[in-house]
């Protein structure tokens, strides 16, 4: 194998404009959260640590980072359990494979603003599918408000979150199963493994590469979700799903930018504290074959 | 098998940066408006040739001009005078409707992007000058000849704020109040209400028919307001005066300290846990109500003179005509105070590209021939003197209380600072039925407004 390796100069291209259009503006973000920038004034100043003492001190804060952790920490684990179980399905000889495939990964290319009003309807109360066909089957009773009671809001907007992201975890496993030799598992068969242990021994580890992307997307992409909640319940009702991103919207059309921009700045080390950890522990457990 | 080593902290970085940028977007959208004025300095100066017309009206050089309004705004009424004005100068005007519910913060940051339109309608009221810092950036109509001749003079008044005016009025008088389905109430035997209390009669007579009284749009959260700010008319108004509304604008007077707004949360709460209004209320939306209304399973609904134009749309006009009534929020003792709303105004930036073209679209606007236009498809009670519109039987009754003197306009337009996430706080009130928390979550937002505006006092 050749062992040339290509100049560095090669990079600086994809440098400049990671360093413009992401390094630059992150750099800039920061500076903005310690200033009073704000439509209505005049000039910006800077404003030390105000931003963020007023913000901690908000219990909506408290609210929208409850509801974002629980938010990506149930889709994050239950779009990798939903994307393996469908991957490890359609992995095998089926008629309907390639069907299949298709029709669980299609949510994954509508804008999640249709997928919000589509869902708007199926949840409605009165006329909605879900609380239809609950009357139809004489399971009335467990028919309920799905996007306005509190009770049931954040969980709603997880499920039709799940049913749009489960199909891409399904394509990354299914790339990574395509990756482990069939000798493998066939030889452990004949030794007698059964099934799940075939699984757990053999195929988790060895899928170990797809998981970790799998779940740093998710978690990552999960922490910053908005058009979603935005969509099927505004944050509501009251604050009751709000997230990071409809509180920092709120703030937003406040015209409270170095304020909006202080909660970013929260929600960056959020990200950042869940996910470098995450992807540094989940690295240690990749093997090779 | 060997194990892989780990990945370098760099990457990890990296990509979490990535997540942050990817985060800032919103916030930095309006990044390089941090200083408005100073991103609106930065656009085209007025280059207007158009303005100048010919012999035939027409212009040497035809622009389009850009005009910005509310997607809740009927643009039928527009479109027909832009056609006219085509016709007239050559130069074509452009409507770009936007979401209302985010109307003015879009309109915020395209004047900090400096991504000026040439004119745009906006809500009434001077606080809209605080909102958009009017004295650097919009165009100053006070001393403007064929602007003001034919207003109403009072209209015109409410628009001064220090001798200047940015705005210009357009559309007509509007009003908040009970509209209701007279079918509903002939079948339940009912009138219009005396008092508060004859209005809970009413409602429990028609829940008694089998017809749900009220309708409230929780989901969508604005449409809960109404009933506070056509109560504050009719309840809080007398209590404070005007002198307690500067106190509030001053920030001297807390809206926790007024008992008669703490009755009206008390009000609302009584009408949901009475049964009187309808059922998952926490799902209601605005274009059900509607829906409800129109066919006579909702008997009435707090709500804002826009529903006239939609429920024609729906029902048809011999609807509106026949079977659609309006009576304010009564008070304890009395049938109460209509609550009015100054119409929408034109205001055009001065740094606009063809700011002279639209100065002159505004003046077109309001030739006699325009404004009856507008009316013909947009009836209202007009601002202007002379003008002719046709009313519906529900706007004659609100023209009835303001004729008798019995109107006042809308607290939110007597206040600079807002209202801001009262739908918020409504819902949540709807959810517990704390009525301290509600009070206390109202009065905290309206002060952080009021700090966020850099308001004095505040």
């Amino acid at each position: 194998m050749d062992s040339r390796k290509y100049p560095l100069y090669f990079s600086f291209p994809a440098l400049l404009v990671f360093l413009l259009f992401f390094i630059a503006p992150t750099l800039v973000g920061v500076y903005y959260s310690f200033t009073d920038w704000n439509v209505h004034a005049q000039s910006v100043h800077w404003i030390g640590l105000d931003n963020y003492a007023a913000l901690f001190r908000e219990p909506r804060l408290e609210k929208a980072l409850t509801n974002t952790l629980v938010f990506a920490a149930s889709v994050t684990v239950l779009q990798n359990v939903i994307g393996i179980a469908l991957a490890l399905v359609l992995n095998e000889k089926l008629k309907l494979r390639n069907v299949l495939r298709l029709v669980f990964f299609m949510p994954y290319v509508i804008a999640p603003v249709v997928i919000g009003y589509v869902f708007r309807a199926i949840y409605h109360p009165d006329h909605g599918i879900v609380n239809r066909a609950l009357r139809e089957l004489g399971l009335g009773a467990l028919a309920q408000d799905w996007l306005n009671d509190p009770k049931w809001a954040l969980f709603s907007v997880i499920a039709t979150d799940l049913w749009r992201v489960s199909g891409f975890a399904m394509v990354v496993y299914l790339a990574g199963l395509q990756f482990i030799p069939k000798d493998l598992t066939e030889c452990a068969a004949i030794d007698g493994a059964s099934y799940w242990s075939r699984f757990r021994r053999i195929v988790f580890p060895l899928l170990a590469p797809s998981f970790t992307v799998n779940v740093l997307l998710s978690l990552i992409g999960s922490m910053k979700v908005f058009e979603m909640v935005m969509v099927l319940t505004n944050g509501g009702p009251g604050y009751t799903t709000d997230v990071f991103y409809t509180y920092i919207r709120s703030t937003f059309s406040m015209g409270q930018m170095g304020y909006s921009t202080a909660i970013n700045l929260v929600l960056f080390v959020l990200v950042t504290a869940v996910g470098v950890p995450v992807l540094m522990l989940m690295k240690k457990r990749e093997v090779d074959l | 098998m060997k194990k892989r080593g780990p990945i370098p902290l760099a990457v990890a970085l990296a990509l979490a940066a990535a997540g942050l940028a990817a985060c800032g977007g919103g916030g930095n959208g309006g990044g390089s408006g941090g200083d408005a004025g100073g991103a609106a300095s930065s656009a085209s100066q007025p280059s207007d040739s158009a303005a100048g017309g010919q012999a035939d009206g027409k212009a040497k050089d035809p622009v389009t001009l850009t005009f910005l309004i509310a997607n809740t705004e009927d643009t039928a009424p527009y479109t027909k005078i832009f056609d006219a004005y085509e016709k007239k100068t050559g130069n074509k005007v452009e409507l770009q409707s936007l979401p209302g519910g985010d109307y003015d913060n879009l309109i915020m940051t395209r004047f900090s992007t400096g991504d000026l339109p040439d004119l745009f309608l906006m809500q009434p009221g001077t606080k809209q000058y605080v909102k958009l810092r009017a004295q650097e950036t919009l165009h100053e109509w006070s001393g403007e000849s064929g602007v003001w001749d034919n207003m109403v003079d009072t209209i015109k008044q409410a628009q001064v704020q220090d001798g200047k005016i940015y705005g210009v009025p357009y559309g007509s008088t509007g009003a908040y109040g009970i509209f209701y389905n007279k079918d509903v109430f002939a079948k339940a035997g009912v009138q219009p209400p005396r008092n508060y209390q004859d209005l809970l009669d009413i409602a429990h007579k028609i829940k008694d028919a089998g017809v749900t009284p009220f309708y409230e749009g929780v989901k969508d959260g604005w449409p809960t307001q109404i009933f506070y700010f056509t109560g504050w008319v009719s309840d809080v108004d007398p209590a404070i005066g005007a002198d307690g509304v500067e106190k509030l604008n001053a920030n001297q007077l807390k809206l926790t300290d007024i008992p008669q707004l703490k009755d009206l949360f008390e009000k609302q709460k009584k009408l949901k846990d009475d049964g009187l209004m309808q059922k998952n209320v926490l799902a209601g939306t605005y274009d059900e109500l509607q829906n409800e209304m129109g066919e006579g399973k909702v008997a009435m609904a707090f709500m804002l003179d826009g529903i006239i134009s939609q429920l024609e749309k729906k029902f048809g006009k011999d609807f509106v005509r026949a079977s659609l009534g309006f009576f304010p929020f009564p008070s304890d003792t009395d049938s109460g105070t209509a609550m009015i709303t100054p119409p929408t105004q034109l205001m055009v930036p001065e740094k606009a590209k063809h700011r002279d073209a639209a100065i002159d679209l505004v003046k077109f606007m309001l030739q006699p021939d325009n404004v009856n236009s507008y009316y013909a498809d947009h009836p209202g009670i007009p601002i202007f003197k002379g003008a002719t519109s046709t009313l519906y039987p529900a706007q004659e009754d609100i023209k009835k209380y303001i004729d008798e003197g019995k109107s006042q306009i809308n607290i939110q337009n007597r206040l600079t600072a807002s209202f801001v996430n009262f739908d918020k706080t409504l819902q949540n009130f709807f959810i517990d039925g704390d009525t301290d928390k509600a009070i206390q979550d109202f009065s905290d937002n309206y002060q952080k407004d009021g700090k966020a505006k850099l308001l004095p006092g505040f």
